[in-house]
């Protein structure tokens, strides 16, 4: 049986439905990650596991236990904010030590829990400062282990990264995914960003409009997106639907499905016109825009008007690649992916 | 550009000479006038400590202190009290009803000294509007003397909540949801919240503007002077009546008394600042 259960659960605010029959089980020490844009019911999902807002309907249960009315206090979940929410008027001890306190621990049994964390989060020597004295990667490290200390059931992190910039983000991603695996800490994470989703998590749940889109692990999710809703957020995928290919000189286009998804990297760019690969999409096309995105080089090619993203590694030659080269495309044909079409 | 940077330090630095000015005539100079005068025999003459020592000693004025410090404290410590509340449910409205209510304190906050001190009149006086309301009704419970201690020290609680609810507003509103959450999360309740985090984060708001309640009420004229002229003693009433008010005008005395209730200022925000530190050394 899944360590965390929820069945079934809706919850609307005036006539807003933002969960609609929402139902997922994640397993012990599993990293989920609940992904969708803004206003998808992420977040509210998230937090009415944590219990700080209430659902209309529905289930949610936690080791077998069903804490649906319980309140926040009593369900033993950690929680991290994307505004990190530490306490002003404590240094970094006091913000790690205030579960504890709560639960009336002996200051001896505080000292070394709390120590141990520090250690955990490799803010030794910084113990002392108060928020406004610390970066945001070293606020949200101490937000971590404020809600890591009372050893809760589940985590929840509720878009985490958000507010640091790219280079402390990464980093702080890995660490949180090490802590986590050490701790074999069950953790429901909340973000709109799909690398970091992709990166981080043992499995995705993408939400859309108060609903799950489609469930599995990053590279189910990457590889096989179920929807075009998902390919089309997911990555840079190439979505089009038949009525678009009709009548332009793409050749090998299989007789089922209405809307198809190609991942840029798996198209081949040729500038020689003799090679058909048996089996494969075939299209002809001009280079319009050569963009160079670090290890990536990205290529936008006019299918008669149709416009196609083909991406490569950096480091090949490029000049015989320039603007107006006319290229032909070559899509394998496990790589052309027939996916549901989304309202 | 090192040249062009100099010139334009400059042209700032001349634009803030009207300020310093206006500073220098209407700040500095009265109060170096004032603290010279202080130490001056009656008709200017000579260095004495004889205003000090008459301003400390004598009981008219020395009840005239004491009044004026009691009446400051209460109205301060109701008006901060009523303001924390009001500024707390303000923070739960509607982002427009916040704004009116807002509006509504700005305005009160305006409506002071002598328009006050009438509006008063006219609702609680002798004759008052609601005193012969309550007479009518037999609710002679609700009457009180608007003239007397308590009359004045409903006036000055008065003026004292809208000032403290637009100085202490946005401090409670800085409170923000999350730090509930969290705390609720950890295992605290409303209470615990309040007396670990949300008061603590208050607390120097909360001391800053009691501070400037305490300084209001102490400085307080126009609205004392036209509800109970001088027949409730008061210190800046006392010090308006010896340079304007009695036959001859004793401007050293009263310099001595307005050095007096500048330090009774200096003190009370010196406690402030030491009560502050023991408060956030304890936390």
């Amino acid at each position: 049986m899944s360590f965390v259960h929820i069945r079934n659960v809706s919850k609307s605010f005036q006539d807003n439905k933002v969960l609609n029959q929402v139902s997922l089980s994640i397993e012990k020490g599993e990293f989920v990650t609940l992904l969708g844009p803004s206003g998808c019911g992420k977040s509210t999902l998230l937090r009415s596991v944590a219990g700080l807002n209430d659902i209309d309907e529905g289930s949610i249960s936690v080791g077998g236990m069903d804490i649906t009315h319980l309140p926040p206090k009593k369900r033993n979940v950690g929680m991290v904010f994307q505004s990190y929410a530490l306490f002003p008027n404590m240094n970094v001890y006091d913000n790690i030590a205030f579960g504890l306190k709560m639960d009336g621990l002996s200051k001896l049994d505080i000292r070394s829990i709390v120590d141990d964390m520090i250690s955990l989060i490799d803010l030794k020597g910084k113990e002392d400062r108060y928020p406004n004295q610390l970066s945001g990667g070293q606020q949200q490290r101490v937000a971590l282990a404020r809600s890591l200390v009372k050893k809760p059931t589940v985590l929840l992190l509720d878009e985490p990264l958000s507010a640091l910039d790219a280079k402390i983000r990464r980093s702080l991603r890995n660490e949180i995914r090490l802590i986590q695996q050490r701790l074999k800490m069950t953790t429901i994470f909340v973000t709109h960003d799909q690398e970091e989703a992709l990166t981080i998590s043992d499995r995705i749940f993408v939400m859309n409009q108060g609903e799950i889109e489609q469930v599995g692990s990053p590279n189910d999710i990457y590889t096989a997106p179920a929807s075009e809703y998902v390919a089309r957020f997911i990555g840079n995928y190439n979505v089009w639907s038949r009525q678009q290919l009709q009548g332009l000189p793409v050749r090998g286009v299989p007789e089922q499905g209405d809307v198809f998804a190609v991942r840029p990297e798996a198209i081949r760019m040729e500038t020689g016109y003799g090679d058909e690969i048996e089996g494969g999409i075939v299209a002809d096309g001009k280079v319009t825009m050569v963009s160079i995105l670090g290890n990536i080089l990205r290529f936008e090619v006019d299918v008669s008007g149709l416009p196609v993203t083909v991406d490569m590694l950096s480091g090949q030659s490029i000049e015989h690649l320039g603007s107006g080269t006319p290229v032909r495309l070559v899509i394998p044909r496990d790589e052309w992916k027939s996916i549901r079409k989304s309202s | 550009m090192a040249g062009r940077s100099t010139s334009q330090h400059k042209i700032r630095l001349l634009l803030l000479i009207p300020f310093l000015l206006w500073l220098f005539a209407f700040l500095l100079l009265p109060a170096i006038m004032m603290v010279i005068s202080s130490f001056q025999n009656e008709g200017g003459q000579g260095f004495t400590l004889g205003q000090y020592v008459k301003g400390l000693t004598h009981p008219l004025y020395t009840t005239a202190i004491k009044n004026s410090v009691i009446l400051s404290l209460v109205s301060a410590l109701v008006g901060i009290t009523v303001a924390v509340i009001g500024a707390y449910s303000f923070t739960t409205f509607s982002a427009k009803m916040r704004d009116r209510m807002l509006n509504i304190s700005n305005i009160m906050t305006n409506f002071a000294g002598v328009p006050l001190a009438f509006g008063f009149m006219i609702l609680f006086g002798i004759n008052g509007m609601l005193t012969l309301l309550f007479k009518k009704l037999g609710l002679s419970f609700l009457v009180f003397d608007l003239y007397s201690w308590t009359g004045l020290a409903w006036v000055y609680i008065y003026f004292q909540i809208p000032v403290a609810i637009l100085l202490i507003y946005p401090s409670l509103y800085a409170i923000k949801q999350e730090w509930k959450e969290s705390a609720a999360l950890l295992g605290a309740n409303t209470w615990q919240f309040w007396q670990r985090i949300g008061v603590p984060v208050l607390l120097p708001a909360i001391a800053g503007t009691f501070s400037v309640l305490f300084a209001n009420a102490m400085g307080a004229y126009a609205t004392a002077y036209a509800l109970v002229t001088q027949n409730f003693n008061l210190l800046p009433i006392q010090i308006g009546g010896m340079v304007a008010g009695d036959v001859f005008p004793r401007v050293e005395l009263g310099s001595a008394l307005a050095i007096i209730l500048f330090l009774i200022l200096a003190i009370a925000l010196f406690i402030n600042e030491k009560m502050l530190r023991l408060a956030r050394k304890g936390q």
